[in-house]
């Protein structure tokens, strides 16, 4: 709509505080009625444009060359003067006049109770888990040993009306993951370890945006393209490496099928419950291996929530951003950042203990290597080491508080896995912060897609006891 | 006008004068660029379902404006950000907005792929050859000669060519509209609008991708004055970057439908195989004749020989007599023909670890697999090879039973080479008695659930494996 063809079209009007002087409206004018300024206006510094209408036509062409919303403007009744309520004229500023949104909640709809266990295997049950959980878009890059997940997402959402999208990398996966999750619903995806190093920038923005978001990693040996074999190389890039700035997000790590459905599962509350993104950390194995499944007694209809930018008039005024520009804001974002990882690190601390009762000797070890631990614990039982199992369920927070109940009975702490001591290191740092005594730690390591089996941790406890 | 604020509260916390003005230097194009974009959004009537992407450049802060829903991407990923909002909402009307920088440089593959799905999105790309929020660097859209800060004696081909991003986009399937505009004069700037405005028509009808790229004014980092940069970009950028649209077939383009993303339990419970019926159970208990508590197999051969299948046979079977089991597949780096183990183990009550190191059962499928595992089957196992193509393993453990089946030849006298795994899972089965033969017949049987034809075909060739290990076991 030209302004030339309205009849009525109004003359300019200028407010000079709101005009930099930048002229695009003198040279648009066919007329000369608008002139550089020559005096710089009080409020701003600047140096506007001054007006002569005596040959204006009100064609309109200023006005529509003016790069500023408050800028030149035509003259209409909107800025005429007239009588308004005192009430509305100083009453507070208003930002926007969408309204407040509230928040929407979820509806739980029973499942039968007697459905028979699936057999699937570990990518398979997360992705189910997160179909439970109201997960409908999917966002992924296929990589070895992880894309089955996505492969059966591919199968199963169309007939859902459901949304997967195969992104053209891992960086557009989790920026579509940004939107998606940022209008506020359901998203994940499936990677591995070199994929979430590609991610980690959008896992950063989602972090200080708060966007929730499930992201599953099943670990594989690096560095570099290293191999598809299971590891746990990931453990120091989750816990303390997500992306730039001051990050953090709980990292779940399952140890079997029927973990990986439960913790994906569990995984959309938190991150719904936290704004904050939520990694399920499997490894190579856990990814391949077929186990059995039971079904959860209902699933999730997702609510909407009150902050989403979901692009209807309710949520009109929501923003999704990490931004802020003011060396105050930004420090006071980030200390309420991480008054969430605090509130994170007291309520969500998730640990599993086998035999842990009067153990002496603590062996501590999470996904796969865990279920090497336990048969190395039912061995060392046998032969009547008072051995036990600790396996931390969440790496980030570490689960310091159930640990450090056991800690005085143990002599010794042996942690099994399948990294050179990131698990170990985690536990370091736990132990540091919680201020706590504990035994020596010893090891048992492997890498590169060698995982621990339960005769070497057998023999390396009994090494160990043998020299005591 | 109302599709802007009436103050710009995140301006500064709204303070002073900066409630009513914007980031941008006196004569950018992006305000005009947001200001037709306003004045579209308010003529289709669409400003409560409009979310904004703001991108990283100096349009970062369009969200300080608008107000609409607005979201802020990473540098680069506002097509793939944008994506997201519009596959959440199919209603709603979702603006990427990016400068050069963003779109042509950083950002250059998520804008393709977004470009190339189709879905309806308008992409507004400002053009102003410079990167201007970091102060003046070369652009991908750089002109040749121009000096930037990082091209001080002027862009060379050695900096690559200026990008000429709407024509690139026009040669792809995916947009339906493209158009080129500029700023620079009254006849340009209603061309500008009415682009604009197309663009988001365009989606509200849901008819598909329209991208238009607006050549604009940085007076600053051009140091020229704004009027002069005007004339700068009409006489400099214009003439590589033609204006005009360079394809539009919205004429053609018919409005994609959606559908609401379904929570019906029923369909749920369809689409991943779950049922609430309980096979009967065959086994009178867990087989304590190979071990009391956990029997560990290994199935191995090369990809194609059915190792996997076998392995998710008995691991079925094993979970539906109500055991626990795990099977662990492994493959060579090739897709096909490589290597392709499986570790399978049954548990009476929990299966430890998965892998089988020193499995009780071995079923190899040719002689390298047998000769790499049998040595590795502890004392009292079974070995089961397929004896059409290999000798018996050179040593065992004490008190191995060491089988050869020729699984092929029986597979190939039943005319189909394929069953030679079901002739080993039948082998297998009498050979250990691991469960009944009902138990892996019915395994079989939901196996070939969706392809009941070939069940008498597989039930032959269990038997057939059945009976050679009988035969052997009656010599």
């Amino acid at each position: 709509m030209s302004p030339r063809a309205r009849p009525d079209a109004p003359h300019p009007h200028l407010t000079s505080a709101y005009c930099k002087g930048c002229g695009r409206c003198v040279d648009a004018c066919p007329k000369h009625c608008i002139e550089p300024g020559t005096a710089i206006d009080p409020l701003s510094g600047l140096v506007p444009v001054t007006l002569d209408l005596e040959a204006c036509t009100a064609c309109g062409l200023c006005y529509e060359a003016c790069p500023e919303p408050f800028g030149l403007h035509p003259d209409d009744e909107q800025h005429a003067w007239e009588l308004s309520d005192p009430k509305e004229h100083f009453g507070p500023r208003r930002e926007s006049s969408a309204p407040v949104a509230v928040d929407r909640p979820s509806r739980l709809i029973p499942l039968p109770s007697d459905l028979a266990p699936l057999i699937i295997k570990g990518t398979y049950a997360s992705a189910i888990g997160a179909l439970l959980a109201g997960c409908r878009h999917f966002f992924g890059y296929p990589i070895t040993p992880s894309t089955e997940g996505a492969e059966l997402m591919a199968k199963v959402l169309p007939g859902l009306e459901g949304v997967f999208v195969q992104a053209c990398s891992e960086v557009a996966t989790i920026n579509h993951m940004y939107g998606c999750g940022g209008a506020g619903l359901r998203t994940m995806t499936f990677t591995s370890s070199p994929g979430l190093s590609l991610m980690l920038e959008g896992v950063s923005y989602m972090i200080g945006a708060e966007v929730p978001g499930v992201i599953v990693n099943i670990m594989r040996g690096g560095p570099g393209l290293g191999n598809i074999g299971p590891a746990q190389s990931d453990i120091r890039l989750v816990c303390r490496g997500l992306g730039h700035g001051n990050t953090h997000a709980i990292v779940l790590a399952p140890a079997n099928p029927q973990e990986m459905l439960d913790l994906t599962m569990l995984a959309f509350d938190l991150a719904f419950a936290y704004r904050n993104p939520v990694v399920v950390l499997g490894d190579g194995y856990l990814g391949q291996v077929t186990g059995k499944v039971a079904l959860p007694d209902h699933l999730v209809e997702p609510g909407l929530p009150a902050w989403a930018v979901y692009g209807d008039r309710e949520h009109r005024r929501n923003l999704i951003s990490s931004i802020e520009l003011g060396e105050a804001d930004l420090e006071a974002r980030n200390l309420e950042l991480q008054a969430k990882y605090d509130r994170m690190t007291a309520n969500e601390q998730r640990s599993d203990s086998f035999r842990c009762e009067d153990a002496e000797v603590l062996l501590l070890a999470a996904n796969t290597p865990a279920r090497m631990a336990k048969a190395a614990v039912q061995r060392l039982r046998a032969q009547g080491v008072k051995a036990g199992l600790f396996r931390p369920v969440t790496l980030w927070p570490f689960p310091m508080d159930a640990l450090a109940a056991l800690l005085p009975q143990a002599r010794r702490l042996m942690v099994v896995e399948a990294s050179l001591g990131q698990l170990e290191d985690e536990l370091r740092l736990a132990l540091s912060h919680a201020g706590v005594a504990h035994p020596p730690i010893e090891h048992v390591q492997h890498t590169g897609g060698v995982l621990p089996q339960p005769d070497e941790i057998v023999q390396a406890v009994l090494r160990q006891e043998g020299a005591r | 006008m109302t599709v802007f604020y009436e103050n710009f509260e995140r301006h500064a916390h709204g303070e002073g004068l900066k409630a009513h003005s914007t980031h941008y230097c006196p004569g950018c194009g992006h305000g005009l660029a947001h200001r037709y974009l306003g004045e579209a959004i308010e003529a289709l009537g669409i400003q409560d379902r409009t979310v904004a992407i703001s991108p990283v450049g100096c349009a970062v802060f369009m969200y300080y404006y608008f107000d609409v829903g607005n979201s802020q991407a990473a540098h680069g990923r506002a097509p793939a950000v944008a994506l997201g909002h519009k596959l959440a909402n199919p209603e709603s009307i979702v603006i990427s907005y990016q400068g050069d920088g963003d779109l042509a440089s950083i950002g250059l593959a998520e804008i393709m792929h977004a470009a190339q799905m189709g879905l309806p999105l308008s992409v507004i790309f400002i053009n102003n050859a410079t990167y201007a929020m970091t102060g003046g660097q070369m652009a991908p859209t750089t002109l040749i000669g121009q000096k930037t800060a990082t091209t001080p004696e002027g862009r060379t081909t050695f900096a690559g060519q200026p990008l000429k991003v709407a024509e690139l986009m026009a040669q792809l399937d995916g947009p339906i509209y493209v158009e080129r505009v500029a700023l620079y004069d009254n006849k340009q700037r209603v061309k500008a609008r009415k682009a604009i405005e197309k663009a988001l028509r365009l989606q509200v009808e849901h008819k598909g991708f329209s991208f238009v790229e607006v050549l604009s004014e940085c007076p600053v980092q051009l140091k020229l004055d704004p009027v002069e940069a005007q004339a700068w970009v009409k006489a400099n950028m214009a003439p590589v970057f033609t204006l005009g649209v360079k394809k539009d077939t919205s004429a053609d383009a018919t409005p994609r439908e959606w559908h609401r993303p379904s929570f019906d339990p029923e369909l749920l419970m369809g689409q991943i195989g779950a049922s609430p019926d309980h096979p009967e159970r065959h086994a009178a208990g867990f087989p304590v004749h190979l071990d009391a508590d956990d029997v560990s197999l290994k199935l191995a051969g090369a990809g194609g020989d059915g190792a996997q299948t076998v392995a998710a046979l008995l691991t079925e079977a094993g979970i539906r007599e109500g055991f626990d089991a795990t099977h662990i597949p492994s493959y060579g780096p090739e897709s096909r023909g490589g290597t392709s183990y499986a570790d399978v183990h049954i548990a009476r009550e929990e299966v430890l670890s998965p892998a089988s190191p020193d499995p009780h059962v071995l079923l190899a499928f040719n002689a390298l697999s047998l000769r790499k595992f049998g040595p590795s089957v502890r004392p009292g196992g079974v070995i089961l090879y397929d004896s059409t193509v290999a000798e018996a393993p050179p040593a065992v453990a004490e008190g191995v039973r060491v089988l050869g089946v020729p699984f092929a030849r029986l597979a190939h006298d039943l005319g189909a080479a394929v069953v030679k795994n079901v002739v080993a899972l039948g082998a297998l089965q009498a050979a250990t008695g691991l469960f009944p033969p009902a138990t892996l017949r019915t395994a079989l049987a939901r196996h070939l659930a969706k392809k009941p034809e070939l069940l008498p075909l597989n039930e032959q060739a269990f038997a057939a494996g059945v009976e050679a290990v009988a035969r052997l076991m009656a010599r």
